[in-house]
């Protein structure tokens, strides 16, 4: 299975990290977790802003699809949401750039170890998988959308 | 009520009190959290991590790590028998109850919680640091024993407390209590096959002892949860636990150090070991 093409690049980067710069470049990348809220005047194609029961606090999911359905994500996420999370928020709004949203839909999870490194995914920190799956939640709502429009 | 009231009032130690001892030598601040990459963020000036996981369980058996591996853990942060442990962490101190708990399986004497944790000391405001601290390795003898019989419980120890229906306080969620859902609010399902709680168990969630900045409650308003509450008295044995056995470390240390009860036991394997368990008998609802 193959990513889109700027998932495939981070991938590539994480996976040639020894741990502690791994560890370095995760934080670099949770620091850029609020950059990827909605932009003034930015118009989206499908919201989701809420809190599940199994995540730590709120996320909200912003879609865009261009005419070539190439996605465009933003996110925002509450202050007690991890540091692993906010970081995966990061890598997957700049992965998924210029993606399908037909790409998305098909992204296996077994990349988040590649990129994370098996010590960090355990117990407790497993809602680092949380974000992926609301962004596919939301391509899936898009889908369901545009069928039921045609 | 001052903090002395508490039955030992020393195992607790205000954000002040930290700020005014972080070059303190015979004291090291130790952070101890959920969130894994918290500490790389940003910790107190000097503060060293340790890893409920990586640092304190053994990473083949679900156990703890030998005294020998304790010792060296505290070597490499330069912690001597002698040293102060202040914990402090996320989550209410969940995680550094825990750190501290498992200090005190292998004896180590100077231990204290700084009360409110990380979030308190983020929310007035205090220095953060990401410069990560270097101690000079220090001798730490290699504990005796471990004292598990003392402060901890096991399973078969639960089963004996609640077929002769002795005290055992669980202190997850209500809901989880129940049996109506399998992981804590706000987490994802960690691998438990049943819901519902040890039978005889009481429901006494751990945020009962807790007030809204994660700060402790008064001994008076302790003792109204737990002396007057549930029928706890100093010298009653006393077993407690949760899922995996953080938040049971929290019940713990208030029963243990702001209460002063003296055979508390935290049942580390908790819930995923219970609930998972063949033949072991559970109840649901209240």
């Amino acid at each position: 299975m193959s990513y889109p093409p700027k998932l495939q690049q981070i991938i590539d980067l994480f996976e040639h990290l020894p741990e502690e710069e791994k560890r370095e470049t995760l934080i670099a990348y949770a620091d850029q977790a609020a950059a990827q809220a909605p932009r003034e005047g930015e118009t989206f194609s499908l919201e989701d802003v809420r809190k599940d029961e199994e995540c730590t606090d709120t996320v909200g999911v912003f879609l865009s699809v261009d005419p070539d359905r190439k996605v465009r994500f933003r996110i925002t996420l509450g202050p007690q949401v991890q540091t692993l999370t906010r970081a995966m928020t990061a890598i997957l709004c700049k992965g998924f750039e210029g993606a399908s949203i037909e790409e998305v839909m098909e992204v296996p999870a077994d990349f988040v170890p590649k990129i994370v490194g098996a010590q960090l995914v355990r117990q407790r920190s497993q809602t680092v998988y949380y974000i992926l799956t609301r962004m596919k939640s939301a391509c899936k709502v898009w889908l369901n959308r545009e069928r039921a429009a045609a | 009520m001052s903090p002395k009231d508490y039955a030992h009032p020393e195992a607790l130690v205000s954000t002040e009190w930290v700020a005014a001892h972080l070059d303190e030598p015979s004291v090291r601040i130790v952070e101890s959290n959920e969130d894994v990459l918290l500490y790389d963020t940003g910790h107190l000036p000097g503060a060293v991590h340790i890893d409920w996981r990586a640092d304190l369980q053994d990473q083949t058996v679900r156990d703890y790590i030998s005294p020998a591996e304790f010792a060296a853990v505290c070597s490499r942060n330069g912690i001597g028998p002698e040293t102060t442990c202040i914990f402090y962490g996320d989550k209410s101190n969940w995680w550094a109850c825990y750190a501290l708990w498992v200090f005190r399986l292998f004896g180590h004497q100077n231990v204290k919680i700084m009360n409110g944790g990380r979030d308190k000391w983020v929310a007035e405001g205090r220095p953060l640091t990401r410069e990560k601290p270097h101690y000079a390795p220090v001798d730490y003898p290699v504990p005796s024993v471990r004292r598990d019989a003392e402060i901890r419980a096991f399973y078969e120890d639960a089963k004996k407390h609640s077929d002769a229906q002795l005290p055992l306080i669980d202190v997850r969620s209500p809901g989880e209590f129940r049996g109506e859902i399998t992981h804590m609010p706000e987490y994802p399902q960690e691998g438990v096959l049943r819901g519902g709680h040890v039978p005889g168990a009481r429901s006494v969630p751990w945020k009962a002892a807790v007030n809204d900045d994660g700060t402790f409650k008064s001994r008076e308003e302790l003792e109204k949860i737990y002396t007057q509450g549930c029928g706890l008295a100093p010298h009653t044995d006393i077993v407690a636990y949760c899922r995996i056995g953080e938040r049971s470390s929290h019940t713990w240390f208030v029963l243990t150090y702001l209460l002063g009860y003296d055979k508390v036991r935290n049942y580390d394997g908790s819930w995923t070991e219970w609930g998972n368990r063949v033949r072991a008998p559970i109840a649901t609802g209240e």
